[in-house]
């Protein structure tokens, strides 16, 4: 049994690191890049560590770049994008999960068709219609758009998660005289946490990385999020790649400390194993 | 616009706000064809920049289309006397474009170390590149090149076509591609690469710009916005005209592109004056000198080209050469549809699929086709009685097939209202944001609105629907879509289920792995997935590396051939998007009690029979909607398609429905035919939603 359990600890060891390995292996690339001088996207050489390697591009983006302002934009409309996100596919998601009521497959499968349509197309009436709103060059109209493409997504999948949590959860909670509003955020909102978590990054990365709607709608560079700057790294056959693969580094490591804080719930294997019956 | 180039305008314009207090300007920088399409959206809305910068090739559909002013008015001749003619952009009998640099034109940069005098033949360029062309440190692989450059794309061919005596374009407009010329021109690249074996046997953009900027190469052709770069990499560089080819007695000659100001014609009349002052304070000379100074430009007023400043300078010598040996870039839109009708065939030719003669008259052909498309002029007035009719009865027929609902709605509203409660701010959003979008694209796409019909569009009934499903290559790009949406979705779940299951055994240093494998997912897709182009890249690529070394095979031709593109693209979609699943799959492992596992290792259960049991069903409610979803994004996943196979290539083979219909219509202009195109995109994946759905019994809960 011992050895069983060795050995099928070796072979997920070897499957993770490979794994790993290859998940990583671009990743180190753009590090390379982003250390190279002369912003050379390719390189005829294989060696990680460029000749001449340079740590030039990460204080240029700090200090002659408003790099910084850019993070900022991005993180209040990731923010409250997320909180959108979480608060809005929460509910939603538990009527769809918990209640039967006319217009409920209709509801399921609307959501879904919104993402059917090829983004491109939907881009000059989107664009009209915020200019009608008055929401161009601000905020809020980003917020909306980004709020609505991801909420499909995070309505469905809250929606799986608690259909796996037992009904008997809030009969018992109705009993001892919760509100129905109270059992719902009291026994079944907490048990949720996993599907909270992936719903929150999604949201989050959603609106951290989207930059199509954001290129027409945010004219003032003040207001940039990063895709849009690090985009004004880019230009027809002269890009700064250096910068670009810098910043680029960067900006994944918010998504990737989120990811971290919030994998305290995503997998801590207790929240329904102990309730479930 | 290079960096430096924005850096001297915005110095230019900070000292004109300086000047004048209480007047703001906004500089606003976007790649070319980002700009352009961003700009038509803006225009077209009544909004966007007052003025509008660019290469002179944006005043063909700008000006088809009347979003930007005619200029001849606003300055008198007088003043613009003072320019080069070249510069002075005029279509249809207006003036259209004020350009204050010429350039984008392609020379001859060649590295001084390696070659001390620049060819001036062709033949000279052989003999040069045979000498250089070689395996340095013997390792048997050719490690230098007599010449490098982007020869994949018609931008970079143009100047051995006309060189041979050939044009892409006749007076009338018409595309003169099928000539003598044209077949002359192909066989001399092919030879260059296959006969003298001077040039590598790969070479996009990037490729040749790194063995130049590493001594690699002793040769490149570029343009005028490489150049510094090649200083800055240490190369000891000079630039020579391009050389004369000795069959024709003519030069090899580039197209110069003049770059310059457009006026929006949203912009305000009562601004006009201020837009107009501010134009002729940044093509003063002064400002023009200083620009030429930094950056290496090429000023277009004419009282320049005798600053002794200037005419010191090689580079602007070389450059004013290179220029006056240069045809001016046509700035008609057909030209749109001649380099998409070119790319392919030219390809093709280069891949040993078709010979010169087949290349030369398919480009013809696709070039007389796709002009033809761009600008078509359908007008229908009874289209638009059909599809009233049409609608009309659509909406009696869903009345009556969801009345029963409808009234069941209303009836219980009381009863349910809890659950609309909770519903409804979700809903909200939604119907806001995608409701107006959705009914403008169905109009769209039984509408003719195309360059013909950009401000003036009308119904024309289904007339855009019958041209997709005639569309021959509609099947066969349906096809390759499946292929990739199946092979990633499968790949994707598979991984990620597999890769959740082995973390979630909470071994040591799991939480390690867990961080470092969602890093595909959190780095911006736009690097990787070119870095992931580089890897396939034939020579000097890490994945040929391995098959070589590793596996012992020989090496695959990733991005030449249309089999090995498409599945560069599927892998590196694949390397992309299994983190995302991972960690949903991770979520929903979650649900499942632990009970269940240790009551099945009671009874003595295998592994598989655990995962078959306990694992797939219970994570199936959480994993179903993120596979429907799934297959729905990589079915319109255009980014990855684009990236790595650089817009199709090989001749536009690497494409998935939603990338054809970007790169055939919407860039044509075809708005009408491209909203049709995207209804059926969106009827292909409502049957696949409805079917996949009703079979998993997802929208159904399982308590």
């Amino acid at each position: 049994m011992n050895r069983k359990k060795l050995i099928a600890d070796i072979l997920t060891y070897i499957f993770l690191i490979l794994f790993t390995l290859i998940a990583l292996y671009p990743v180190i690339n753009v590090f390379t890049i982003s250390i190279r001088p002369n912003d050379r996207l390719l390189s005829t050489s294989l060696s990680i560590i460029p000749d001449n390697a340079t740590f030039r591009q990460y204080f240029e983006l700090f200090t002659n770049r408003p790099f910084l302002l850019w993070v900022w934009n991005s993180t209040i409309v990731s923010f409250v994008v997320t909180v959108t996100g979480v608060a809005l596919a929460s509910t939603a998601g538990y009527a769809l999960s918990r209640f039967q009521f006319t217009g409920k497959q209709f509801s399921m499968l609307g959501l879904l068709t919104t993402q059917m349509f090829p983004a491109t197309m939907l881009l000059l009436p989107m664009y009209i219609m915020l200019i009608k709103l008055g929401l161009i060059n601000s905020y809020l109209g980003i917020i909306i758009v980004y709020s609505a493409t991801a909420l499909p997504f995070c309505v469905w999948q809250m929606k799986g998660y608690y259909d796996t949590i037992p009904l008997s959860l809030e009969e018992s909670a109705r009993i001892d005289g919760c509100s129905r509003w109270q059992a719902f955020y009291k026994i079944i909102f907490p048990l949720a946490a996993p599907a909270l978590v992936i719903t929150a990054l999604f949201s989050f990365m959603t609106a951290w990385s989207e930059y199509i709607v954001a290129a027409q709608v945010l004219q003032d560079t003040s207001l940039y999020t990063l895709p849009l700057g690090l985009k004004s790294f880019q230009s027809n056959l002269t890009t700064e790649w250096g910068l670009y693969a810098a910043a680029a580094l960067i900006v994944s490591i918010p998504v990737v400390i989120l990811f971290i804080v919030l994998s305290k719930w995503l997998v801590s294997g207790l929240t329904l194993g102990s309730v479930k019956g | 616009m290079r960096p430096e180039e924005k850096n001297v305008l915005q110095k230019q314009i900070d000292e004109y706000m300086k000047l004048h207090p209480g007047i703001k300007i906004i500089q606003l920088y976007k790649e070319t064809e980002e700009m352009r399409s961003g700009y038509i959206v803006a225009a077209i809305g009544g909004q966007g920049p007052d003025l509008i910068y660019g290469p002179s090739d944006q005043v063909g559909p700008f000006a088809d289309m009347e979003i930007i002013k005619p200029l001849e008015n606003v300055f008198s001749k007088d003043y613009l006397s003072h320019f080069n003619d070249k510069a002075l952009i005029t279509y249809k009998g207006h003036l259209w474009q004020l350009a204050d640099k010429l350039g984008n034109h392609l020379t001859l940069v060649y590295n001084k170390d390696l070659v001390p005098v620049p060819p001036k033949t062709d033949k000279e360029l052989i003999e040069i590149g045979k000498k250089l062309t070689k395996d340095v440190n013997g390792d048997g692989r050719i490690d230098q090149y007599g010449l490098v450059w982007n020869y994949t794309e018609p931008y970079f061919f143009i100047p051995f076509l006309t060189g041979f005596g050939g044009w892409v374009l006749d007076s009338a407009d018409t595309p003169t591609l099928n000539t003598p010329a044209m077949v002359n021109a192909l066989n001399f690249i092919a030879d260059l690469r296959d006969k003298y074996k001077i040039i590598p046997g790969e070479a996009d953009y990037d490729i040749a710009d790194v063995l130049f900027k590493e001594g690699k190469a002793g040769m490149i052709i570029n343009g005028d916005w490489s150049w510094s770069s090649y200083g800055n990499a240490g190369i000891n560089y000079g630039i020579s005209i391009l050389p004369l080819i000795t069959e024709t007695g003519k030069y090899a000659t580039p197209m110069v592109a003049p770059k310059g100001y457009s006026i929006n014609k949203n912009a305000d009349e009562k601004k006009l004056s201020e837009i107009k002052d501010l134009l002729k304070f940044l093509m003063s000379p002064e400002k023009q000198l200083e620009t030429a100074l930094e950056v290496k430009t090429f000023p277009s007023r004419k009282e320049l080209y005798t600053n002794p400043k200037l005419t010191s300078d090689e580079i602007f010598i070389n450059s004013k050469n290179q220029i006056d040996h240069g045809i001016a870039l046509p700035i008609v839109t057909e030209m749109r549809a001649i380099w998409d009708a070119m790319r392919p065939a030219y390809q093709a030719v280069l891949g040993g699929a078709i010979t010169p003669q087949e290349a030369a008259k398919q480009m013809q052909q696709d070039a007389v086709k796709k002009i033809k498309e761009l600008r078509e002029d359908y007008v229908d007035p009874v289209g638009r009685t059909i599809v009233f009719v049409i609608f009309f009865l659509a909406v009696i027929a869903l009345l009556f097939f969801t009345r029963r609902s409808l009234a069941a709605f209303f009836k219980n509203f009381k009863r349910n209202s809890f659950a609309y409660y909770l519903l409804l701010p979700a809903m909200i959003i939604m119907i806001a944001v995608i409701m107006y979008p959705f009914i403008y694209n169905i109009i769209l796409s039984v509408s003719n609105m195309s360059l013909a019909h950009i401000n003036d569009w009308s119904i024309v009934g289904f007339y855009q629907y019958a041209k997709v499903f005639a569309e021959p290559q509609f099947y066969e790009f349906f096809l390759k879509t499946i292929i990739w949406t199946g092979t990633n979705i499968v790949f994707h779940v598979v991984l990620g289920v597999t890769l959740a299951l082995l973390i979630n055994r909470s071994l040591p240093g799991s939480g390690i792995f867990r961080t470092l494998l969602i890093l595909p997912w959190a780095i911006p897709q736009y690097i990787v997935a070119l870095t992931w182009r580089g890897m396939f890249n034939y020579e000097y690529g890490a994945i040929n590396l391995i098959i070589v070394k590793f596996l012992s095979m020989s090496p695959v031709e990733w991005l030449k051939s249309p089999v090995e593109a498409f599945m560069a693209v599927i892998i590196t979609n694949i390397w992309l998007g299994f983190p995302f699943m991972m960690i949903i799959a991770l979520g929903a492992l979650q649900s499942i009690p632990k009970e269940l596992y240790e009551a099945a290792d009671i009874d003595g259960a295998k592994w598989y029979q655990k995962l078959r049991s306990i694992t797939i069903p219970l994570i199936k409610p959480v994993m179903i909607p993120a596979i429907t979803l799934g297959v729905i994004w990589t079915f319109n996943n255009i980014n990855v398609v684009w990236l790595v196979s650089n817009a199709g290539e090989p001749s536009d083979k690497t494409h998935i429905l939603v990338s054809f219909v970007y790169k055939a219509a919407f860039n044509l202009y075809r708005y009408g035919y491209a909203a049709a195109f995207s209804v059926v995109i969106f009827l292909i994946l409502l049957a696949f939603g409805l079917t996949f759905l009703r079979r998993t019994k997802a929208t159904e809960s399982i308590y």
